[in-house]
């Protein structure tokens, strides 16, 4: 994993009137690979999501992507560039089928509408829900709506799929079936960073793991590295000395 | 100098009345969150009731208030329970449409009883007024404006301090906490719906002591109180007071310093205004509902 | 729409063409209505069924095109009728698109029942304002000459009118709905955060949504306020059309193309045709439809037909 770096976090902080939510945290994700960023609750995933996606400012810090800043652009424009994400709590467009859901994707996205109903065929296979194309979005399953969400951001030729906590609450067939799209997106050529609490999940998918605790940044290295690293342990137990390092 | 002071207390009465006159709304917007658009209606209707009973009872009428509640009270439980709350299971804009088509049909049941004319309704002291420190009062303005501060005073004391009160202010914050704790929800909303009809109904008495009313009046009256929620923040007696007192004041010196043909064009400057500075009102939360 | 369904409009509409021939006065001023909703319901839901921004206050464009083109058209007296009735339109649209590019940016902030209730204080407000500014003439009103020409009967022309100018506005809908401009609306109706998110610009296509129903109704304002001959703020500013508006696509269908069409055939011919003696009922009978379909068919005919249909198909399947 050698690549050049798909995105760069500079000394990114957010602070939401009191609370320090992100402090200083700075690091860099090499393009088509799969990092997970784990941490307590609390520790800033979701926010370091929502300022990757313009849906909130920064308070200090950049965001590159290939290359460009984008921190602080409006979220349409972010999306524009290539980025997207898949939701935990899947948004779906209700009352649109599946195939309209992706082909929605398709027709926005990165760099304008481009071979739609071909971006759109190659959404739904990758992310395994071609055979639901026809069903309104209202009924699918918990499972299959996370595909969904993963396909709808696949399909806007994005560089980089930011994925929401993909395999929560999901059942083990369930989660393998995501794991595998995920590999089968980073085999497209995508990058994904994922937000996951589900260990073995991450231990599986992951080629980096980032650890985030109170807004810091405390580990980052191979998924087997961080699994053992003391400060890790210390934080997801809560040890007193956890607070000095 | 005098003219500005005259003004600013005539927008006062004004806007304690525009006050009592939102709180039903807010309440029901702030508990249910339901956009009742027969809100006007029901305002109406406390008039036409009091100026009926004043006129059958002999009485003053103001002291038909408690049977005019009465009877909104009785009204407005039925009302949201099997009717506003089975559109409200359906859809955003349902409970909405419902409310509207309700107000068309009452104020079409209003023209068929009162005929579309203006009426009013005439204390004995009509014509009395009283001057302090160079100032003029109108017996009737403040008889009417101290009505409606004691009835929000009362409304305010009402959610703070009685059972009913803490209940509804637990529904309206965690409905689904509330469920849990084994209050009856759609009880306490019909509840809530039948005091806001109530106190909407005692609006009603205020206006008509004061202004001429006609049927058509409904919908002016929905879209001030919801003029009112917006500046003054959802869900609170004190919001609507806050609210109706600028109202009230922003009024009344239109009409005086730009021209009395211009209320709804100010009214509706001041709201774009407000939305586009202080999107959640002076108090509370006005918009969090809607997005 | 496919094209087996644009075929079905064109027949049904040179059938409706030969309507005027067939039918007695008093059938072609309802037809007339008729199509004057149906093209009113179809410019609204290019906003309010597409892009469900639902707006209760659609009349300030009818008023604020139909005063905009009679001041105009007053001030060139002498151009021949058909000039002038273009002129008008012109005048109207523009006018209308101005003022909704220059409202579009604080209220379509607002969503949902905030953004109807705002509109329809900008219905209000624009009709008082016509009403007590002088130079508008609102109060005094204005005269329209008669653009009919002399072997025409006036209704039956303005109904031809009108299912001309349905037909512009259905197409310019179907155009829409079909685009990625489209798409993009429906996915802001769906959620706004998430077609953001995706790319969809968001805050752009909701404008160009507004100023395009804008125009289209305001235009619609000036052939009605045509075929009134007079018009007074009282007669284009009504609360009954900002209302029907809504309730031609919830009886129809809510955001579907054909739902206004199908919901205004049906109110105008329930209030015109079925009441149409029981003036004293209109607003009874119209609060009474509402409640009811709020309650027993929140998806329109539309929906109505489709639940069936599905089900029809669905049963034997299993």
């Amino acid at each position: 994993m050698s690549a050049a770096p798909i995105l760069q976090i500079e000394h990114l902080s957010k602070q939401f009137r009191g609370l320090q939510a992100m402090s200083d945290v700075s690091f860099t994700i090499p393009a088509v690979s799969i990092t997970s960023i784990i941490g307590p609750n609390g520790a800033g995933k979701s926010t370091l999501f929502n300022l990757i996606t313009g849906y909130l400012p920064p308070t200090a810090g950049g965001i590159r992507f290939q290359g460009q800043l984008i921190g602080g652009l409006p979220t349409n424009r972010i999306a524009e560039r290539g980025i997207a994400r898949a939701f935990q709590i899947a948004r779906p467009f209700r009352d649109l089928s599946v195939f309209e859901n992706v082909r929605i994707g398709a027709l926005f996205g990165k760099a304008g509408p481009r071979d739609v109903s071909a971006t759109t065929d190659r959404a739904l296979r990758l992310a395994a829900i071609a055979h639901l194309a026809a069903r309104p979005a209202s009924a699918l399953t918990v499972g299959q709506l996370r595909h969904l969400e993963v396909a709808r951001a696949i399909a806007t030729r994005a560089d980089l799929l930011l994925a929401d906590e993909p395999c929560a609450g999901l059942n083990p067939t369930e989660t393998a079936a995501m794991i595998e799209v995920l590999r089968e997106v980073r085999a497209s050529g995508v990058t994904v960073v994922l937000v996951e609490h589900d260990m073995p999940s991450v231990m599986e998918v992951s080629d980096r793991v980032l650890v985030l605790d109170a807004g810091r940044l405390i580990a980052d290295g191979l998924p087997q590295d961080v699994a053992q690293d003391e400060k890790v342990i210390a934080a997801y137990l809560g040890s007193p000395e956890a607070d000095d390092a | 100098m005098h003219l500005i002071a005259q003004t600013l207390v005539d927008g006062l009465v004004l806007g304690g009345i525009y006050a009592l006159s939102a709180v039903g709304f807010s309440l029901i917007f702030g508990v249910l969150h339901v956009i009742n658009l027969s809100h006007g209606i029901l305002v109406l209707i406390g008039a036409y009731l009091a100026l009926i009973f004043s006129q059958a009872l002999q009485v003053d009428p103001l002291l038909t208030l408690p049977l005019v509640m009465a009877v909104l009270f009785a009204a407005g439980y039925p009302y949201q329970r099997f009717l506003i709350q089975r559109a409200v299971n359906q859809s955003g804009l349902g409970s909405m449409l419902l409310t509207f088509g309700v107000a068309l049909m009452l104020q079409n049941v209003m023209i068929w009883l009162f005929s579309p004319d203006m009426k009013s309704i005439t204390p004995g002291y009509a014509f009395a007024s009283f001057r302090v420190a160079g100032l003029t009062f109108d017996a009737v303005r403040v008889s009417a404006l101290v009505a409606s501060l004691v009835l929000l005073s009362c409304l305010a004391m009402l959610l703070k301090f009685s059972a009913l009160g803490r209940v509804i202010r637990a529904t309206a914050q965690q409905t689904m906490a509330a469920r849990l704790c084994g209050v009856n929800v759609p009880h306490v909303y019909a509840l809530t719906f039948a005091v806001s009809a109530a106190f909407a109904g005692a609006a009603g008495i205020v206006i008509g002591i004061i202004l001429p009313f006609s049927p058509a009046d409904e919908a002016l009256w929905t879209l001030n109180a919801f003029v009112v929620v917006v500046l003054g923040g959802v869900g609170s007696p004190a919001g609507a007071l806050i609210g109706g007192l600028l109202l009230g004041i922003v009024s009344t010196l239109t009409a005086q310093y730009i021209g009395p043909a211009f209320p709804n064009v100010t009214m509706f400057l001041l709201l774009v205004i407000m939305l586009l500075v202080r999107p959640n009102g002076l108090l509370g939360n006005a918009f969090a509902a809607s997005r | 729409m496919r094209r087996h369904h644009l075929l079905l409009v064109l027949g049904c509409a040179a059938l409706l063409a030969a309507g005027p021939l067939a039918l007695p006065p008093f059938y072609v001023r309802v037809g007339q209505m008729m199509l004057y909703s149906a093209a009113l319901g179809v410019a609204w839901t290019i906003l309010g069924g597409f892009a469900g921004y639902a707006s209760f206050g659609h009349a300030a464009f009818i008023g604020v095109g139909a005063f905009a083109a009679g001041l105009i058209e007053v001030q060139f007296a002498t151009l021949p009728p058909f000039l002038a009735l273009l002129m008008g339109l012109l005048t109207g649209g523009a006018v209308c698109a101005i003022l909704a590019a220059a409202i579009a940016y604080p209220i379509l902030r607002l969503r949902g029942t905030f953004f109807a209730i705002a509109m329809l204080g900008v219905s209000h407000v624009c009709a008082e304002l016509n009403n007590n500014v002088d130079a508008l003439q609102g109060s005094l009103g204005l005269n329209f000459p008669p653009v009919a020409p002399d072997s025409v009967a006036p209704e039956a022309f303005f109904y031809e009118l009108y299912l001309f100018a349905g037909l512009a506005v259905l197409l310019i809908a179907w155009r829409i709905r079909q685009s990625r401009f489209g798409a993009g609306l429906l996915s802001i109706r769906e959620d706004e955060d998430t077609a953001r998110m995706l790319g969809v610009p968001t805050e752009r296509y909701k404008r160009a949504a507004f100023i395009i129903s804008a125009i289209l109704t305001g235009m619609l304002g000036v052939i009605y306020a045509h075929s009134l001959g007079y018009i007074t703020t009282d007669s284009v500013y009504r609360d009954d059309t900002n209302l029907n508006l809504v309730v031609f696509s919830l009886l129809g269908g809510m955001g579907t193309l054909f739902g206004p069409v199908i919901g205004a055939g049906l109110l105008v011919f329930i209030t015109q045709v079925i009441l149409g003696r029981l003036l004293d009922f209109h607003l009874f009978a119209t609060g009474l439809l509402l409640v009811i379909l709020v309650l027993a068919a929140p998806g329109g005919a539309l929906g109505f037909i489709r639940g069936w249909r599905r089900r029809r198909v669905q049963v034997p399947a299993e």
